[in-house]
């Protein structure tokens, strides 16, 4: 999946073992107090949009995931180190941002195929809104308008 | 045979009456039905005035909803056959007339108003004189559409059109909201059905001017190629007896 991000890496791979004595770039530990930090904080604030009705539990899952997934990344970064070495990136921090991003695209691709089925089912609720009122406006007008429904204005008429 | 004639409107309060009348006086028999697509202007009061029922969209969702309603109208209504032309005057009663004749013989289950004949080149004696921008896209459209159903289309994007029961089904059911001109005749040919066209006459706007600019228009082509190019691996549903 990141074929030419990786030979991307390795290209600059001897740059960076001619800077530095290893040929690994981990994650510092100050990086990851702040990312256990912001994980934290995150799924407070998402414990908090549910709790006050803002967000539907439905739709928070995901969220509550990528929370959960940043706290494991800054619990244990030997994870992450096995997650770049899969993905064949020496640096960490490269694997770890290749990876958010590719989940970011797929969620807002999510949306986007939400938002495309909450249309539909807007325009629907629209068009029968509207089909309701000129069948009650043929019901009214008789059969005058030349309404959908001849029989009924006749048995109204009776 | 019962026929509903559905006239989609947007902000058409100049040319909606006239419209409406010009059904009447041509199509008597038929009901009809203005489909108010979230207009701001009087076009709903004008229409109601003149004695057509109305179906008002709370807000505007684009012709192909507008048209979806219409045709969920007929199919909910029981009508045999329905027939839809445009709010701004240029399309003749009479010549939709001759549309709903095609469809009440049988002798296509949907039915296109053409302003070109079959060769392509305008009806001799037209009064409609298609602007550049929208001669290229016609003829773009036209190729493509010609590709993905292997039948000639020479009006893609007409909006007078008449239809059976299973148009009907079919449209109400699926119905870009986007597209809806070309999707839907991609959409009828592919599940088997018969679309016909009849070449017909139409004339300038009454009102109002036409929405395509240069940049507008190369912007349809590009989303209609998209929908075009979706639509061919779309799956059939119900294959329909030909």
């Amino acid at each position: 999946m990141s074929g030419p991000l990786a030979s991307a890496i390795d290209a600059a791979g001897p740059v960076l073992l001619a800077a530095g004595e290893e040929a690994k770039v981990h994650l510092t530990s100050q990086t990851r107090i702040l990312a256990a930090i912001l994980a934290v904080a995150f799924m407070v604030m998402i414990l908090d949009l549910i709790r006050r009705n803002r967000l539907q539990e439905r739709y928070s899952v995901v969220w509550f995931v990528a929370g959960l997934g940043m706290l494991a990344g800054a619990a244990f970064p030997g994870l992450l180190e096995l997650v770049a070495d899969v993905m064949g990136v020496r640096d960490t921090n490269v694997a770890l941002f290749s990876l958010i991003l590719l989940l970011l695209l797929g969620l807002a691709l999510n949306f986007s195929v939400i938002m495309s089925r909450q249309a539909a089912q807007i325009t629907r609720l629209a068009q029968e809104r509207a089909l309701e009122q000129a069948r009650r406006q043929s019901e009214r007008d008789g059969n005058d308008g030349g309404a959908g429904s001849a029989a009924a204005a006749q048995s109204s008429r009776s | 045979m019962r026929a509903l004639v559905f006239i989609p409107a947007w902000n058409e309060e100049a040319s909606v009456t006239e419209v409406i009348d010009d059904v009447r006086e041509h199509i008597p028999d038929a009901d009809l039905l203005v489909v108010d697509d979230g207009s701001t202007d009087a076009t709903a009061a004008r229409a109601r005035e003149a004695g057509a029922l109305v179906a008002s969209l709370p807000f505007n969702q684009g012709l192909g909803a507008a048209l979806q309603t219409g045709y969920l109208f007929a199919l909910r209504e029981g009508y045999q056959c329905c027939a839809h032309l445009d709010a701004d005057g240029q399309h003749p009663a009479s010549e939709v007339r001759r549309l709903l004749d095609e469809v009440a013989a049988d002798r296509a289950d949907l039915v296109i108003g053409s302003r070109y004949h079959a060769r392509g080149g305008p009806a001799a004696g037209d009064d409609y004189q298609p602007t550049i921008s929208r001669r290229i896209g016609t003829n773009v459209f036209r190729f493509f559409l010609t590709l993905a159903t292997r039948q000639r289309f020479t009006d893609t994007t007409s909006g007078m059109r008449a239809a059976n029961r299973r148009v009907m089904g079919l449209f109400s059911e699926n119905y870009s909201p986007d597209f809806a001109e070309i999707e839907s005749l991609q959409l009828a040919v592919r599940q088997g059905l018969r679309v016909e066209e009849v070449p017909v006459r139409m004339l300038e706007r009454a009102g109002g001017s036409s929405f395509l600019t240069p940049l507008r228009s190369s912007f349809f082509i590009f989303k209609g190629l998209v929908v075009l190019l979706v639509g061919m691996f779309r799956p059939r549903q119900v294959e329909v007896e030909r």
